[in-house]
């Protein structure tokens, strides 16, 4: 073996070409991508293999990203903007669910009035599992967003997790000058959790289908 | 004729580069060959986004070659250009070629 085919192409790279092309065209195109790797790091070094890897790999997911909203614009567009629907229909139901499972337990007419670590502790789960309810809701909207767009998972899911992200930063910084706060760690994590979490459902989804695609052209 | 019928300029050019190559032509050829001919460095990414296209259009078809260890285990797609591909090559050539007739544009646009 040579020290060309020794050297391996970055593993996220290799993942993110994964996520984004369509499944007939993933193993061509990994391959190929291979292919000229191989040859370029038996002819330079493996740094700037690497970085030619990568530049390939970015330009490469942009373009699938476009050709998808080309090839199948509705069915793209229209799960991104079902994804929009679903988080703005259900913007209130963390909190509701939160609060239902706070009052599970609780029994008003045996002790009617909360003592302050009560009030203290309701707080803490109040603003921890509503954030929690908000982050698995946002998945699960990715999810949702990634089964309607099927074969275009990722750009369904990474558009609608970019759009969600520009809104929730801008909202963020506009509620912080506002407020006349530089850092606030829960409405940070709100700005940037919603949209890392749609992605997340989008890559769970894709990630299934992919091994269920491998495993039906295996046998 | 429809606008679709005619192939637009990077079609042009992969089936120029598919042709190049006959039964040989997949994603690595097609793109060192545009980058060699006409300095073009384009992705892999635009290269079968654009032979899916075409591929959807009856234009070309593809079939999957053997797995091979250089690859990863991973096989080549090949694509051929159909007769329906060819019918629509020559067509936007001879719409270039007729619209570029007596324009001199070498010299035109030399100076």
């Amino acid at each position: 073996m040579t020290q060309g085919s020794s050297i391996r192409p970055p593993r996220v790279a290799v993942w993110l070409v994964e996520l984004f092309t369509p499944y007939e065209q993933t193993e061509s195109i990994l391959g190929d991508l291979l292919e000229e790797f191989a040859d370029l790091t038996s002819k330079s070094e493996a740094p700037s293999a690497r970085r030619w890897y990568w530049r390939q790999s970015v330009r490469t997911i942009l373009h699938l990203v476009g050709s998808g909203f080309r090839v199948a614009p509705w069915s793209v567009v229209g799960a991104i903007i079902s994804g929009f629907l679903l988080l703005g229909l259900a913007s209130g139901l963390p909190e509701r669910v939160t609060l239902a499972v706070l009052d599970f337990h609780r029994q008003p007419h045996v002790t009617p009035y909360l003592t302050w670590p009560q009030v203290q502790a309701r707080l803490f789960w109040l603003t921890y599992g509503t954030l929690t309810a908000l982050l698995l809701m946002s998945m699960l909207t990715g999810c949702i967003v990634a089964v309607l767009a099927k074969g275009r998972e990722m750009a369904a899911a990474g558009t609608l997790s970019l759009l969600v992200g520009v809104l929730g930063a801008v909202e963020f910084l506009l509620w912080s000058a506002m407020n006349e706060y530089t850092f606030l760690p829960l409405p940070l994590v709100n700005a940037l959790g919603v949209p890392i979490m749609i992605a997340i459902g989008g890559v769970l989804v894709r990630t299934i289908r992919l091994a269920a695609t491998r495993r039906a052209t295996q046998r | 004729m429809s606008r679709r019928d005619y192939l637009g300029e990077f079609e042009h050019i992969v089936i120029l580069a598919l042709l190049r190559f006959g039964d040989h032509a997949y994603g690595v050829t097609v793109r060192q060959e545009i980058e060699m001919r006409i300095g073009r460095d384009v992705s892999i990414g635009a290269i079968y986004a654009t032979l899916g296209r075409l591929e959807a259009k009856g234009y070309v078809n593809s079939c999957l070659g053997d797995p091979t260890p250089e690859r990863g285990g991973k096989s080549k797609r090949f694509f051929h250009v159909t007769a329906r591909g060819m019918q629509a090559l020559n067509r936007s050539h001879r719409a270039l070629q007729s619209m570029t007739e007596g324009l001199r544009l070498a010299m035109r646009y030399s100076r």
